[in-house]
C-alpha cells in the first residue's frame, strides 16, 4: 500500500511538472498549443520526470522536486492540470481573494503564533469539514462548478488517505496555491486599476 | 446541469467525509507505566560480577557501569537513543558521519548485553540513499533517531530527514521492525506541518495511549520554536496538539502523572534576556490541550533534557544544569510528589578547564529496562557516545540520600 502511494505521488508530481513546463512554454511562445501538442508534450515530459535517468542521479527528477515540494494539494494540482483543458475558464478573482485571505489567516497560526493551531482542525474536525463544504457550495452558487469538483475530489482523496497526509488542509491548500492566489489577486487588482486609469484618461472631459 | 452534477458529487464527498471523521478513533487516556510510589528497603548488591570473586564480608552498592558505544570509524557522532528489548538487552541508535548534517551520515544501531556489559558490533539501520529510495524523494541528510515500543510489541523507529536547508527543514519518518530491530520495513513519512511538511523534529521517547497508539513529543524549529504532541497510528499522524508557542521551547519530554495528567519539560531556546531555565507545559486531558506552566527552577543552556520515572515514583533527569555551555552533565532526582530536584551525581564536569579545553556533553537519553534501573547515553565531545548504567540499588541509595537532604534542610540549589 505504501509503495503504491509513493508511486502514485510520483506520477502526480511528474504530470504536474510536465503541465508547468507546458504552461511556461505557452507563456514564452505567447500562443496556445493545440490539444494534441499538449498531450504529446505532457506525455514526453511526464515520462522524463517519472523515470530514473541515471546520469549520476539516484532518483527520478520528480523525486527531487518532491523532496522540496512534498505532495501538492489536490486542489492546486487539479487547478494546474485543468488550466490546460481547451474549455478552461479563468479562475474567478473572488476565489483567488478568498484563498489569499484564508492563507494569510492560516499560516501564521499554524506555524506557531499562539496556542491555537488551525492545522490540527484538519485531522478530523466536523466544523472544519463543514466550512470546506460551505466554501465549495459558494463556488457552486457562484456558478464555478470546477471549484466544486476540485474540492469534492480533495475531500474524497483525504477520506481515502490518497496521499501521506491524514490532514484535510493538505488536500485543499498548500503554499504554492496560497502564493499563486496572492500573486494572481494582486495582479488582477493591478490590471483593473490600470484599465480604470486608462479609461479615465480616454474619457476625461477636455 | 453541470452545476447540479457537481453539487451532487459534493454531497457524495460530504457523506464520505463525515463517515471518515466518524471512523476516527476517540482520544484515549495515557497508559500509566509506573505504579504509585512504594516504600522499599535498600537491598545492596555485590560489588563484583566476576565468576572468581569471593563473596565480600561487607555488601556494598556497585558504582554505575560506564561503557562506550561501539566505534563506527566516523569522525562525528550524536543523538543517541535507547530501547529495552524483550530479552532484557538494550538496543541503541545514533547517527554518525564525517560531520553533523553531512550526506554520509547514517543511523547506526548496536545491542548492549547486560550479562557481559558489552556492546555488539554496530550495524547501519538507515543511510541517506536507503531513505531516498524508501521515501521516494530526495533526502539531503539524516538526523535524530528515536525508538518506541508499539502496543503490539513491534519496534518503531522515528528518525529525522532533511531535504532542503538545515535542521529547520526537517521532517520525521518512521519504520517498523518485527524482530527487535534486526530488520526494518520501508520508511514512511509523517506529515505534521502545513508548510511543505517542513520543520518537525523528534528527540524524546514516545508515550503510550490506552488504545495502543503512541503519543510522540515533537517540536517545530523554524519560524517558531515550540513543542508539538503527535498522535501516531502506525506510520501516520492522526492528530497533533501544540504544547507551547513562540520561539522559546523545543524538545519536549513528557512525564505521565496519571491517565489524564501529564507534564512536559523542554529545552529552552529563549533570547538572552529571558530566564535560562527548563520551560514546562501541562495537560489535564491526556495531551488534547496543553497549558504553559511555571518554569522548573533548574538552569538550562539551550540543551536537551532527558528524564525517566521509576516504579517507585522517583523521577530522574539528566541535563546540563548551567546557563551557558554544555561542559557539565548532571543527574538529578526528585520524588514525584515533592517535585524538589536534587543533584545526585555529576556525570561529567569540565568546569575547571579553560573554555577552549572544555568538551561538550549533550543529548542525554534515558530508559529503564525493568522500571527500577536506568540506562543513560549521551554525546561525549561529538566524538563518542557514552553509556552509563545505574542499578536499582544505586538509584535506591540515591533516593535515600535526597530524602535525607530534604528532611535535614531546605531544598538544595540545583544550579
Amino acid at each position: 500500500m505504501n509503495s503504491l502511494m509513493q508511486t502514485i505521488a510520483l506520477i502526480e508530481l511528474a504530470i504536474t511538472c510536465a503541465v508547468v513546463m507546458v504552461l511556461i512554454l505557452q507563456k514564452l511562445t505567447q500562443q496556445e498549443f493545440p490539444v494534441i501538442a499538449k498531450i504529446v508534450l505532457i506525455a514526453l515530459l511526464g515520462n522524463l520526470f517519472f523515470w530514473p535517468l541515471g546520469l549520476g542521479m539516484e532518483l527520478p527528477l520528480a523525486a527531487y522536486v518532491r523532496g522540496v515540494t512534498g505532495d501538492l494539494s489536490i486542489v492546486f494540482m487539479l487547478l494546474l492540470w485543468s488550466s490546460l483543458l481547451p474549455s478552461s475558464k479563468t479562475t474567478p478573482i473572488t476565489f483567488k481573494f478568498a484563498v489569499a485571505i484564508i492563507a494569510l489567516g492560516f499560516y501564521p497560526f499554524a506555524l506557531g503564533l499562539g496556542m491555537v493551531d488551525p492545522y490540527a482542525w484538519g485531522y478530523g474536525s466536523s466544523a472544519f469539514l463543514i466550512a470546506v463544504l460551505a466554501f465549495a457550495l459558494v463556488c457552486g452558487l457562484a456558478n464555478w462548478s470546477k471549484g466544486v469538483w476540485m474540492i469534492a475530489i480533495a475531500i474524497i482523496a483525504w477520506a481515502a488517505h490518497w496521499h501521506e497526509s491524514a490532514n484535510l488542509w493538505d488536500y485543499v491548500l498548500d503554499p504554492f496555491l496560497a502564493i499563486w492566489a496572492l500573486l494572481a489577486f494582486f495582479g488582477a487588482l493591478h490590471k483593473r486599476r490600470k484599465a480604470k486609469a486608462q479609461s479615465g484618461y480616454l474619457f476625461r472631459p477636455g | 446541469m453541470s452545476r447540479v452534477i457537481a453539487l451532487c458529487f459534493l454531497l457524495l464527498a460530504a457523506v464520505i467525509g463525515f463517515l471518515h471523521i466518524d471512523s476516527r478513533p476517540a482520544w484515549a487516556p495515557f497508559v500509566i507505566t509506573n505504579p504509585s510510589p512504594v516504600e522499599e528497603e535498600l537491598e545492596p548488591q555485590l560489588v563484583s560480577k566476576s565468576k572468581n570473586a569471593i563473596t565480600p564480608s561487607r555488601p556494598s552498592i556497585p558504582n554505575p557501569i560506564a561503557t562506550w558505544l561501539p566505534d563506527t570509524g566516523a569522525a562525528s557522532v550524536h543523538a543517541a537513543s535507547l530501547i529495552a528489548l524483550k530479552d532484557g538487552a538494550v538496543r541503541a541508535f545514533w547517527f554518525a558521519g564525517s560531520r553533523e548534517g553531512a550526506a554520509d551520515v547514517s543511523i547506526y544501531s548496536a545491542v548492549f548485553d547486560p550479562r557481559t556489559s558489552n556492546w555488539s558490533a554496530p550495524t547501519v539501520v538507515m543511510d541517506r540513499v536507503s531513505a531516498e529510495t524508501g521515501l521516494s524523494r530526495y533526502i539531503a541528510k539524516l538526523g535524530n533517531p528515536v525508538p518506541s515500543r508499539m502496543a503490539d510489541g513491534r519496534l518503531q523507529l522515528f528518525f529525522v530527514t532533511v531535504s532542503i536547508g538545515g535542521w529547520a527543514g526537517s521532517s520525521i519518518s518512521s519504520m517498523i521492525s518485527d524482530d527487535e530491530g534486526l530488520t526494518w520495513t520501508k520508511p514512511q513519512r509523517l506529515i505534521s506541518s502545513p508548510l511543505l511538511n517542513l520543520s518537525t523534529l523528534v528527540k524524546s521517547p514516545a508515550i503510550l495511549f490506552a488504545d495502543g497508539r503512541l503519543g510522540l513529543p515533537a517540536y517545530h524549529e523554524w519560524i517558531g520554536r515550540f513543542g508539538e504532541f503527535l498522535r501516531i497510528d502506525a506510520g501516520q499522524v492522526i492528530d497533533k496538539r501544540r504544547m507551547s508557542s513562540g520561539r522559546s521551547a523545543i524538545q519536549p519530554l513528557v512525564f505521565v502523572n496519571s491517565a489524564q495528567d501529564g507534564t512536559a519539560l523542554f529545552r529552552q531556546t529563549r533570547v538572552s534576556s529571558q530566564a535560562k531555565q527548563v520551560p514546562v507545559s501541562q495537560t489535564q486531558n491526556a495531551g488534547q490541550s496543553w497549558q504553559v506552566a511555571e518554569d522548573l527552577p533548574i538552569a538550562n543552556p539551550n540543551s536537551a533534557v532527558a528524564g525517566l520515572q521509576l516504579n517507585n515514583g522517583v523521577r530522574i533527569l539528566v541535563l546540563n544544569n548551567i546557563e551557558t555551555g554544555r561542559y557539565r552533565l548532571t543527574l538529578l532526582m526528585s520524588d514525584a510528589k515533592s517535585n524538589q530536584w536534587q543533584v545526585v551525581e555529576v556525570l561529567e564536569d569540565d568546569e575547571a578547564l579553560p573554555d577552549q579545553g572544555r568538551k561538550e556533553f549533550s543529548y542525554p537519553y534515558l530508559i529503564s529496562v525493568d522500571g527500577d534501573d536506568a540506562h543513560l547515553v549521551y554525546t561525549w565531545d561529538r566524538k563518542k557516545i557514552r553509556h552509563r548504567y545505574f542499578s536499582e540499588a544505586w538509584l535506591k541509595r540515591a533516593k535515600k540520600q535526597i530524602q535525607t537532604v530534604e528532611t535535614d534542610s531546605t531544598p538544595k540549589e540545583v544550579q
